[in-house]
């Protein structure tokens, strides 16, 4: 199978699952309600915890920038495919996009952009009146700002590229939706989500360092508040690089292997 | 008495119904004990930098957690199966098959349907419950137990009015799958007291969409904290809320047109 190069193919599957979203507007609200339930259980959470005080050098005014901060990267990097490409693969509605010119990862892809954007349009009025009436104090520096933009694109297409691999399980079983629970379980304690990484005790604070979660959602969390001295900010860029290219040969890898046993099954 | 042979007809009828899923009390096991286990971990973060919360330890939340998720597991047995089953049949026009039975539509309504599997969320969450009563070395007296479960009871009866009440505006706007989604965001916050919570929200959780009263307030009675002064309006709540929502059910039930007319 060969796929044209070029992105007119693309560009009109974003179009038209943007339209596909735009009519299921109110479930998409619903559904983007959910990016603000976390942050403020644990903005709430933690700020009981610092109170006057801190909390390993945080204080009550950094938990709200970490978590107002958290609202917007959890949207921009939520990963859908589970849900998208998953059941497409399970109730052979991939089969027509195999026929086309166009690799149907970027099937995927246009949802998933499509989702993130008709969501922002209705999230970004109340993301802003929290920002002017909780008024978080930012460390950010030009420098971080631009860093942060930077690992934030890396977190985008890293989860993704894992919201994707998991979806392909999918030729395989019909439960792939348990080990994304366990993934997304990890990314919960060790992601930045119950608390910011550097707040992990002992060998989790290790293991979140080491993992993938914490690329995907917490780190440019942190390269934006400036938590992070710029060794740390170095390497952590090379290490979310590192997952990046990983995840997309082993998202490749298990593309072709799937796609054999789809054609095989003769669905 | 007909209308417990009715209950009975439908329990084992469901039961039969979910028999040919076995498989799926395995997954749900394992998905429930992860749930509980991840939710404990988080527990542990907190707790690693802190003695108490909002007033309580971690034994207390533990209880607390326990707590929520029994009643979450009561909800995906129960209430969501048929709750939304009377969504799904309201959209497909089979809802008036349903109200031409010889019994209380409401109760047919709410007990229709069980998901059994989902009972290892109930299970777990009493475990969890009885491993912080253990950690609490909590002198539990029958009293005591009397007290938790009637806030229990109260608890859950709220949880069925605001079910019911959100599954109503199935009658106006037909396509309503994901209202109950509503639900579930509140509950959310449930898994921590509502004292932790800036004094808005905790307003907005105890008087408004009561998750206080839901975990706080039964899990308060049990721990040996100081009860809440709200605790002797639980019952209140409770009767105030099922009132309104079984009368907006019927005033729902007479705005309903049918889908073939």
């Amino acid at each position: 199978m060969t796929f044209r190069l070029g992105l007119a193919g693309p560009l009109a599957m974003l179009r038209a699952e943007m339209a596909d979203m735009l009519q299921y507007r109110v479930v998409v609200f619903l559904y983007a309600l959910w990016g603000f339930i976390h942050p403020i259980v644990y903005m709430a959470v933690w700020s009981a915890v610092a109170g006057e005080g801190d909390v390993g050098g945080l204080r009550q005014s950094d938990f709200t920038a970490y978590y107002l901060t958290f609202m917007i990267v959890s949207h921009l990097t939520v990963a859908i495919e589970i849900y998208t490409f998953g059941p497409m693969i399970q109730y052979g509605r991939l089969s027509p996009h195999l026929l086309r010119p166009m690799h149907p990862v970027w099937v995927a892809a246009a949802r998933n952009l499509s989702y993130k954007a008709v969501a922002v349009l209705l999230l970004i009025p109340i993301w802003t009146a929290l920002f002017l009436v909780l008024r978080p104090e930012f460390g950010a520096t030009p420098a971080s700002i631009a860093l942060f933009m930077l690992s934030l694109a890396g977190a985008v297409l890293l989860s993704f590229l894992a919201g994707t691999g998991f979806a392909l399980l999918a030729f395989w079983t019909t439960r792939s939706g348990s080990s994304w629970e366990i993934w997304m379980g990890l990314t919960f304690l060790l992601g930045g989500q119950v608390a910011p990484v550097e707040l992990l005790p002992g060998v989790m604070g290790q293991l979140a360092a080491a993992l993938p979660m914490r690329y995907t959602l917490g780190f440019p969390i942190e390269v934006l508040l400036n938590r992070l001295p710029p060794g740390e900010v170095a390497l952590g860029l090379a290490l979310q690089a590192g997952w990046v290219a990983a995840a997309a040969v082993i998202v490749a890898l298990v593309w072709r292997a799937g796609i054999r046993h789809y054609e095989a099954v003769g669905a | 008495m007909r209308l417990a042979r009715v209950i009975w007809a439908f329990g084992r009828a469901a039961l039969l119904d979910e028999t040919a899923y076995r498989g799926e009390l395995l997954g749900n096991v394992i998905r429930s004990a992860l749930g509980i286990a991840m939710a404990i971990g988080g527990l542990a973060v907190v707790f690693a930098h802190t003695r108490v919360l909002g007033g309580w330890t971690m034994e207390q939340v533990l209880v607390l957690l326990g707590v929520y998720y029994l009643v979450n597991g009561l909800v995906s047995t129960v209430l969501s199966p048929s709750l939304n089953k009377v969504v799904q049949e309201v959209r497909e026009g089979t809802f008036d098959y349903m109200l031409l039975k010889p019994a209380p539509s409401l109760l047919l309504a709410s007990t229709r349907r069980f998901v059994v599997w989902h009972v290892s969320d109930v299970v777990l969450g009493a475990a969890v419950i009885w491993v912080g009563l253990a950690r609490l070395e909590a002198n539990v007296t029958l009293a005591g137990a009397a007290v938790f479960a009637a806030a229990m009871t109260a608890g859950v009866a709220i949880v069925y009015a605001i079910w019911l009440a959100l599954t109503t505006l199935v009658f106006w706007f037909v396509r309503v799958e994901n209202i109950t989604m509503i639900f579930n965001l509140f509950f959310e916050t449930g898994r921590y007291p509502v004292e932790v919570y800036p004094f808005w929200l905790r307003q907005l959780l105890t008087f408004v969409f009561p998750v206080a009263f839901i975990t706080t307030v039964p899990a308060q009675t049990i721990t040996g904290r100081e009860p809440l002064v709200v605790l002797w309006a639980a019952p209140l709540i409770a009767a105030a809320a099922l009132l309104a929502a079984v009368r907006f059910w019927r005033f729902g039930l007479r705005n309903y047109t049918s889908a073939s007319s």
